[in-house]
């Protein structure tokens, strides 16, 4: 690896826009601690040209942060036919929730659908898991 | 998924007639229909569309557990919202107060039909796309929202 | 027991027709109900213990640890009820005001503000039977129904012959689709989808208010203008038009007066109706009971004999501002569903949970006391996302106490 481990990785601003999903709360009906349901809450789909130019693949680990939290995610391509770079789409959930701001501007109504956050390439850290979160 | 225009660009498309067919596109409606078999093409195992033979052995194969029409429903996909099962042909007709209106089926003549979640095929030899008078409907699988619906 | 067929409560679409097969008192076959349904008409794999500090206990226990903590509490809060009856919701306004606590729900982070201009009729509605008989122009508007209300378009909006509609989907019906991604139900509406940028429907609404009006529409994204008046044109057309706003709608608008000025013109040329997307339940059911008794649909504080309303007494502000001490939550998971620094701050505090099921926030609760499934495992009535009332009946029994009667007996201590 040489002197290249010793760089902090590069952040890349995104976008998140989070979504429901019939398969997450399906299983969210049967357990909010269910493997299916936190595998599906905590994958974070990307653009397949911004995955490239980030250097990760389906399946790798990614940190997503901002003010509000911090979260290992597992990021995959994006299932979209058309490209949205800059832009990335997770299933609304807790995972997701870290990442939302407490300050509503005095209206009470959070950005759920409208996160900025910066990614960056995680080495080794494992997604984070539900105890964590909460 | 196979479609047609994916079906017709792997045969020779020289419009030989050798089938007994007038075009080629003529052949690919018909071998996605499952009407005639790849073998029904002769100069497709010429040794300069072979691979287009292999690639359309692969795709035309009939898989197991799917009914006699070629009806399959990829259980993992579907999500028994039951488009199909509303927007069905067959199921408007001999149950228009029921399934036809977006409810419960009323009666036994539906062919499709959602139980536990997800959509489940009976009676299909009423399928449009059975018997004689066969024709390539599609209301099941344009309506599918996760493209759980394939005829193979 | 009651052959059915028997109500659905996995959304706000509340099915009415579903069949079900029992056995040992548990539901094992459901038919006709979608994937989500099912799962919850045959119930979770973690029940909720009726607990206080984590122990085990009675439920007599439970009810007095509860209404101890509530009544010692300064500013108690109320929060949930989107998955709880009619009859619950109003026993729950009843103890909030005999607290003199906070009382919010899910409404306050969602659908609410459509609900309030519906019910003070800033908005034309109409209902879903009206929809599936005469509807000609649909559209979804940053929603995806395929996930979050799978049976919506085949049971009204889209798929069902109607009396009016009696030709099919093909023919009768357009399906429009405005979201910022091509989601699963875009993909049924085909070329009718219109993608626009996140957070771009105000812009959005005023190019088609421009179309509407015979002038060229221009975005700031640049769509092309020919589409949008495409667009306009097919909805100046319709014969009864409906659009169902999703989240992504709501999310969109600091204010609804864009919206307003759009129905406004479109009702001037044809006319167009709106029904909110709403999620749980009966979450519009809440709205409607807190409406008629104080003229508010959610963000309440009984201060003595006076009401106070407003974005401040909302649960995320209340939170935010550490205001509240305590909290009953009734037949929701905020732990799992708001941002989460207001997730952490609420879990500091002393919570009652009061859930047919474990979930994230029952197990951070002092207090949990496991309640009845309704439409499962008690009856009851709820309102439907379109505002019409739906009886819910009970499939098989229980010991277990419905939220109405928990809440009741929690007064009762206090």
């Amino acid at each position: 690896m040489g002197f290249g481990q010793f760089l902090t990785e590069p952040e890349f601003k995104f976008i998140i826009v989070t979504h429901r999903d019939i398969f997450q709360n399906t299983a969210q009906e049967s357990s909010r601690f269910s493997e299916q349901y936190a595998e599906l809450s905590s994958v974070i789909r990307l653009d397949k040209d911004d995955m490239k130019k980030i250097g990760v693949k389906a399946g790798d680990s990614v940190i997503v942060k901002n003010a509000s939290g911090r979260v290992v995610l597992k990021a995959e391509s994006s299932i979209l036919e058309q490209p949205h770079p800059g832009t990335a789409f997770m299933i609304n959930g807790p995972w997701a929730n870290a990442l939302v701001a407490a300050d509503t501007g005095g209206t009470g109504v959070p950005a759920f659908k409208n996160i900025e956050a910066v990614l960056s390439r995680s080495k080794e850290e494992k997604v984070t898991s539900l105890d964590e979160l909460v | 998924m196979s479609n047609l225009m994916g079906i017709y660009q792997l045969l020779p498309k020289t419009n030989c007639k050798k089938c007994g067919k007038a075009t080629c596109m003529a052949f690919a409606v018909d071998l996605l229909a499952r009407k005639i078999s790849i073998e029904d093409c002769p100069p497709l195992k010429e040794e300069k569309y072979l691979s287009g033979y292999e690639k359309l052995k692969e795709l035309i194969t009939p898989a197991d557990n799917v009914t006699e029409t070629g009806f399959l429903v990829h259980e993992d996909k579907c999500i028994g919202c039951g488009n199909c099962v509303v927007a069905c042909p067959v199921n408007v007709v001999g149950d228009p107060e029921g399934t036809g209106s977006g409810r419960a089926p009323s009666n036994d003549k539906v062919i499709l039909y959602i139980r536990d979640g997800i959509v489940r095929p009976v009676n299909i030899h009423e399928c449009r796309r059975f018997g004689h008078n066969k024709t390539l409907c599609y209301a099941c699988i344009d309506t599918c929202p996760t493209k759980a619906i394939e005829f193979v | 027991m009651d052959k059915g067929p028997f109500v659905c409560t996995g959304c706000a679409l509340l099915c009415d027709d579903i069949a079900v097969e029992l056995q040992d008192n548990r539901v094992t076959r459901v038919d006709t109900a979608c994937r989500k349904g099912v799962s919850r008409m045959k119930g979770c794999v973690s029940p909720m213990p009726c607990t206080v500090d984590g122990k085990t206990v009675d439920e007599n226990v439970a009810i007095r640890e509860a209404a101890r903590i509530l009544k010692e509490a300064r500013h108690p809060l109320v929060f949930g009820h989107g998955n709880s009856t009619l009859e619950a919701q109003q026993k729950a306004i009843e103890l909030a005001r005999k607290l003199g606590a906070h009382i919010d729900d899910t409404s306050s982070f969602c659908q609410g503000p459509l609900v309030e201009a519906i019910l003070n009729n800033k908005i034309p509605t109409c209902t879903l039977d009206e929809v599936r008989h005469m509807a000609d122009v649909i559209i979804f508007w940053g929603a995806d129904p395929s996930h979050s209300h799978p049976r919506h378009l085949s049971m009204y909006s889209y798929f069902p012959r109607g009396k009016q509609r009696q030709r099919g989907w093909e023919e009768d019906r357009t399906a429009i689709i405005i979201d910022v991604r091509k989601s699963d139900t875009a993909v049924i509406c085909g070329d009718k989808l219109y993608e626009i940028p996140v957070g771009a429907d105000p812009d959005f609404m005023n190019a088609l208010l421009n179309a509407l009006s015979n002038k060229v529409p221009k975005t700031p994204f640049n769509m092309d203008p020919k589409r949008i008046l495409e667009l306009a044109n097919i909805l100046k057309k319709a014969e009864f038009g409906v659009v169902f706003a999703g989240l992504g709608m709501v999310y969109s608008l600091d204010s609804l007066d864009p919206l307003f000025s759009l129905m406004d013109k479109l009702n001037e040329t044809s006319k167009f109706h709106l029904i909110p997307m709403v999620g749980q339940y009966n979450m519009r059911g809440f709205d409607h009971t807190l409406f008629r008794e104080t003229g508010h649909i959610n963000r309440v504080y009984f201060r003595g004999e006076e009401i106070e309303h407003g974005p401040q007494q909302s649960v995320i502000e209340l939170i935010s501002n550490d205001i509240i001490d305590a909290a009953m939550i009734i037949g929701s998971d905020p732990l799992a569903s708001l941002p989460g620094p207001i997730a952490k701050k609420l879990a500091k505090i002393p919570l009652i949970t009061i859930d047919p099921c474990e979930n994230l926030t029952s197990r951070r609760s002092k207090v949990t006391i496991p309640s009845a499934l309704s439409g499962v495992e008690c009856d009851g009535t709820a309102i439907r996302m379109d505002g019409v009332e739906v009886v819910l009946k009970q499939i098989i029994e229980t010991n277990k106490l419905t939220d109405e009667k928990i809440i009741a007996r929690i007064m009762e201590e206090i």
